[in-house]
């Protein structure tokens, strides 16, 4: 059988890519870009060169489809696959570079929400990944995918398991240290609780184990890369994917606003809140705005709040291993599973290798080994760095006005060094400069001095590009397998189990954390 | 997209199993890994 077709579809989409290549390089675009946020955007450069590689690649192989002559094999069968890839990636471009900063353009112009410091597109999480996956499912559900992209959408998996293995390069074990007892203890009850009362209740609600799985990860650990990450293991719809990104997002939007209110009516100390909004809240960035919505004027629940967050992801291949085993048992009921078997036969290799790059992260080999998704603090800066003469009588006309004892002491010593001088330091300075009660302009000079000793990796950079990618293009596809029928098929039910779990998992980690976390570290 | 309209692989995966998919991301995910490595 002969898969690839004779279509000029993929010729086409190469020279798509290549004309948006010429508008960027010949400055074509300059209008519309200030308008997505001049110095600020971010994709100037790969504007610069992917629709160029891309555009050479679909072109070429476009051309040996429309022209060339068609033979049986294994480059037939797996070329076929091109040009759906190219086509998604199309449509991934059109989101990351021009649809997904538009709408942060519209969000911006409509202020912040109440006191979380952040914008409506940030809260209801509509970045790359769910205007993706709205986008994939816009175009099946109206226009269709058409006969010769149907192979490429079948490679979207793919992308998102090679995703997947990259995502172990932005940790490192070393963060492990930085971990408390309490965090380890309090996420890993809570995340093996969820995964059990999800499974638990997805088998009484008659939900198929496929769903019950991914939504267990997803509501035990946290988000979009948990819920990818263990949908291979269980064999995971497409729709079940989506259900349950869509449900872990809807629950993040409405604890960020319940969480702060609960807080200040219980007078939580920073600690506490931030064990409770860590714990309870699954996507990160609804985890930061909830803890800045408590405390806007610091970053101690932030801080507290991203520790928990960062023991969650390493929980992760405990919870998919488990799901392997679990998925495998129900699947074969009547017969006896060897779990040493199963684990031998169905563990994915995918989260073998995401254990494998985070074995390397940790060596330092991409970043210095303390660091966290490739950030990481070393004072040991240039000249020119330093606070200059101008700076430092700026600070000193202001910091009578600092009232905190740590404050005042971190930022002597920020005077007499003229830059950062320890980790601790640099987070009593962020909390310094977010309560602004030195005055904007001192404000400024004191995140210049963070600035200076907090360093991103730029191998970590490119891999955090790569994954965004992987992901952008994975989750396209994902959403041109989504059906309306299929979604009616799949119900409410996930939603229904997603906030049973998730409320008995706040109201639970709440009494915990009042009972036993104490006010102060 | 029904199971049976691919004679290879399955609704999800131009590949014949789940472990050959594993692997073929694995070998993608390394050689990214080790270009990210000597280009930056």
């Amino acid at each position: 059988m002969v898969y690839s077709k004779k279509s000029p579809a993929l010729f086409i989409i190469g020279v798509v890519m290549l004309a948006i290549w010429f508008l960027a390089d010949a400055g074509l675009l300059a209008g519309y870009i200030e308008h997505l946020g001049g110095k600020k955007y971010k994709y100037g450069k790969e504007l610069a060169s992917l629709p160029l590689y891309f555009g050479i690649l679909s072109v070429f192989v476009g051309a040996l489809h429309w022209f060339g002559p068609q033979k049986e094999g294994e480059w037939d069968y797996y070329s076929s696959a091109v040009p759906g890839a190219m086509f998604i990636l199309l449509i991934a471009m059109l989101v990351r570079w021009f649809i997904a900063p538009e709408v942060a353009v519209v969000s911006k112009s409509m202020g912040e929400v109440g006191n979380t410091g952040k914008h409506i597109h940030t809260i209801l999480g509509l970045n790359y990944v769910v205007i993706g996956i709205v986008t994939g499912i816009i175009i099946v559900n109206f226009f269709k995918v058409p006969e010769w992209a149907k192979n490429g959408v079948r490679v979207s998996r793919l992308g998102l398991k090679t995703g997947v293995i990259l995502l172990g390069t932005l940790y490192s074990a070393a963060e492990l240290k930085n971990l408390g007892g309490l965090s380890i203890f309090m996420i890993g009850f809570f995340v093996l609780g969820s995964v059990g009362m999800t499974l638990w209740l997805g088998a009484r609600r008659n939900i198929p184990n496929s769903m019950g799985g991914v939504l267990s990860a997803g509501m035990g650990v946290c988000g979009v890369s948990a819920t990818v990450a263990s949908a291979p293991v269980v064999q995971a719809k497409s729709v079940e994917i989506a259900y349950t990104i869509g449900t872990i997002l809807l629950w993040g939007v409405g604890c960020m606003f319940i969480f702060p209110m609960v807080g200040q009516l219980l007078d939580m100390s920073h600690l506490k809140f931030g064990a409770w909004a860590g714990t309870g809240i699954l996507n990160s960035a609804q985890v930061a705005g909830a803890a800045l919505a408590y405390q806007p004027n610091g970053i101690e629940t932030l801080k507290v709040a991203e520790i928990f967050n960062i023991t969650r992801v390493l929980v992760l291949p405990i919870i998919v291993m488990w799901l392997a085993v679990w998925y495998v048992k129900r699947e074969q009921t009547g017969t006896k599973v060897s779990v040493g078997k199963v684990i031998f036969e169905k563990f994915p290799v995918f989260v073998l290798g995401f254990l494998l790059l985070f074995g390397l992260s940790t060596t330092g080999m991409f970043a210095p080994a303390n660091h966290y998704k490739g950030k990481y603090f070393d004072n040991n800066i240039k000249t020119e760095k330093l606070l200059s003469d101008e700076d430092i009588a700026e600070l000193k006309g202001n910091a009578d006005k600092v009232q905190r004892e740590d404050q005042k002491a971190a930022l002597a010593r920020l005077l007499d060094g003229r830059k950062v001088s320890s980790i601790d330091d640099d987070d009593t300075l962020r909390g310094l400069a977010n309560s602004k009660v030195m005055g904007k302009k001192s404000g400024k000079i004191l995140k210049k001095a963070h600035k200076a000793v907090r360093h991103t990796s730029k191998k970590i950079k490119a891999f955090r590009d790569w994954i965004t990618w992987l992901f952008a293009f994975g989750l396209v596809g994902l959403g041109m397998q989504i059906t309306v029928s299929s979604m009616k098929q799949a119900g409410g039910q996930p939603a229904v189990i997603g906030g049973i779990v998730g409320l008995t998992k706040a109201v639970l980690s709440l009494v915990v954390v009042l009972l036993i976390v104490k006010d102060t570290i | 997209m029904s199971e049976n309209n691919f004679d290879r692989g399955s609704a999800l995966s131009i590949f014949g199993s789940d472990r050959k998919e594993d692997f073929m991301a694995l070998a993608f995910a390394l050689i990214i890994a080790f270009g990210v490595y000597f280009t930056y």
